[in-house]
């Protein structure tokens, strides 16, 4: 696709400027990783005791961050296609091209994911420190991309805001508890159930001061890339 | 194609149509709709071998009572939803007003404007040209740094019209683009399509009124999925 870079680029920069004009989204943005971060510690590791996981302390506030990026990547990215579809399909129709109007939603919504982690990020900085801010950075802003995908997917499918938002959510508590360090094992089911598994685990060995393996960042990097390329499809 | 004599209550111009080819030809347009879930559910077929022409020129109207499929019929030529069967062949830009605005809530009638002239790919002279007139023909220049959210909906309906008409395409569809329009706006828009008209603009408008149809060259009455001529 050959992308001309100025109509797309200000579509973009006016679909960012659109989202930043509503006082709850900057509220949010600002206000729910923090919660998460600080609430993180004493309510995730006694949820992964009782199933089963190992998820405590500083690993256990690592992982608030990484969902309160992807809570709140997943919700923008559903709430910006489902309000804004059909005047995007004007756009589109008007010239811009369907594939210009889904890069440039996708490039807005992307920015905001990247506010969203930068938020969590010093969130946990000023919370507990980290060892090692590159690979913690990395790891939030893949989970919030994984769930900035599967909203506007959603979003894409799913037209009714309700059933949306809560498929969304479904989603959501699904990967929570069926991911790393809240379940045994890493086998069947709860492979499947969890898309930011991989995202997690990176998470999880960074906030406990330790490194990942290739694998994991190759896994994590394909669960990313994967997530984007659907969500591009279906927009 | 049956021609009907043109008639011109705004007294701008006269039809070119007999001399020239259709610049729009949607030929035996075919399309359904499932209802309820399915297996359960019947399908429920709208158009039936629709089929209209609009010449360079033109001022036409489609007609037919409501959920008679003239709303459909706009999007499947607009390209907005799929038809089962059918022919759409259109020869120039479209320009298209939507029944509804459709717009983004909290971006401005400014960048509104902005973002369609791009999509249009109108160059900063053009743009600022047919932004100034259109601004000037409708009146609504001083809602400019206005958000959409805070317009009335008569001046929603201003720039919903106004985005169809940025890039002065060779074929404008408007569906019903007066509703929520004053008496002085709304003789104002029949005045806008009058002298696009006459520039050679192939309009197809949406109406149900029977005031409009001495303004209009032709007009098609949807009626049991196909079009009738009159």
């Amino acid at each position: 696709m050959h992308l001309e870079l100025k109509p797309t680029g200000q579509a973009a920069r006016l679909f960012v400027r659109e989202q930043l004009r509503s006082p709850t989204t900057l509220v949010l943005l600002l206000v729910l990783p923090v919660v998460f971060v600080t609430a993180a510690a004493a309510v995730l590791g006694p949820f992964a005791t009782a199933l089963g996981g190992s998820a405590s302390g500083h690993a256990a506030t690592a992982l608030g961050a990484g969902w309160a990026a992807a809570f709140l990547a997943g919700a923008l990215g559903f709430f910006q296609t489902v309000s804004s579809r059909e005047a995007d399909q004007r756009l589109a129709l008007a010239g811009l091209g369907a594939g210009h109007t889904a890069v440039a939603r996708l490039a807005s919504a992307f920015t905001l994911a990247l506010a969203v982690s930068a938020t969590a990020f010093l969130a946990l900085w000023a919370h507990q420190g980290m060892i090692h801010p590159a690979h913690i950075a990395l790891a939030i802003l893949a989970f919030a991309s994984i769930y900035l995908a599967i909203g506007i997917a959603v979003g894409a499918v799913v037209r009714d805001p309700l059933a949306g938002s809560l498929a969304v959510v479904f989603i959501f508590i699904l990967d929570v508890f069926s991911g790393p360090g809240m379940t045994k094992s890493a086998h069947g089911l709860s492979m499947l159930l969890s898309p930011s598994r991989k995202a997690a685990e990176l998470l999880l060995s960074a906030g406990a001061g330790q490194h990942s393996s290739t694998n994991n960042w190759i896994a994590a990097a394909i669960s990313t890339t994967v997530a984007i390329t659907v969500a591009l499809s279906v927009f | 194609m049956n021609r009907a004599p043109t008639l011109n209550a705004a007294g701008v111009g006269s039809s070119t149509r007999s001399e020239t080819a259709p610049i729009l030809r949607v030929s035996e347009v075919t399309k359904s709709f499932r209802h309820g879930l399915w297996p359960f559910g019947a399908r429920v077929a709208v158009l039936q071998g629709a089929s209209l022409e609009v010449g360079p020129g033109e001022l036409v109207g489609l007609v037919g009572e409501n959920g008679s499929g003239k709303s459909t019929l706009m999007q499947i030529i607009v390209g907005l939803l799929k038809r089962d069967g059918g022919t759409v062949e259109l020869d120039g830009a479209l320009g298209y007003c939507p029944q509804l605005p459709e717009l983004w809530d909290k971006l401005t009638v400014a960048e509104h404007l902005q973002m369609f002239a791009a999509a249009y790919r109108l160059d900063d002279a053009t743009a600022k040209a047919s932004t100034d007139r259109l601004l000037e023909e409708l009146g609504f220049a001083r809602y400019l740094d206005y958000r959409v959210e805070a317009l009335s909906g008569g001046t929603r309906q201003k720039l919903n019209l106004a985005l169809a008409l940025l890039h002065e395409p060779q074929v404008l569809l408007l569906d019903e683009p007066y509703a929520g329009f004053d008496w002085e706006t709304y003789l104002r828009f029949w005045e806008m399509s009058a002298a696009r008209r006459a520039d050679g603009m192939a309009i197809l408008i949406v109406s149900h009124l029977l005031g409009e149809r001495e303004r209009l060259d032709r007009i098609y009455t949807l009626k049991d999925g196909r079009c009738i001529s009159s």
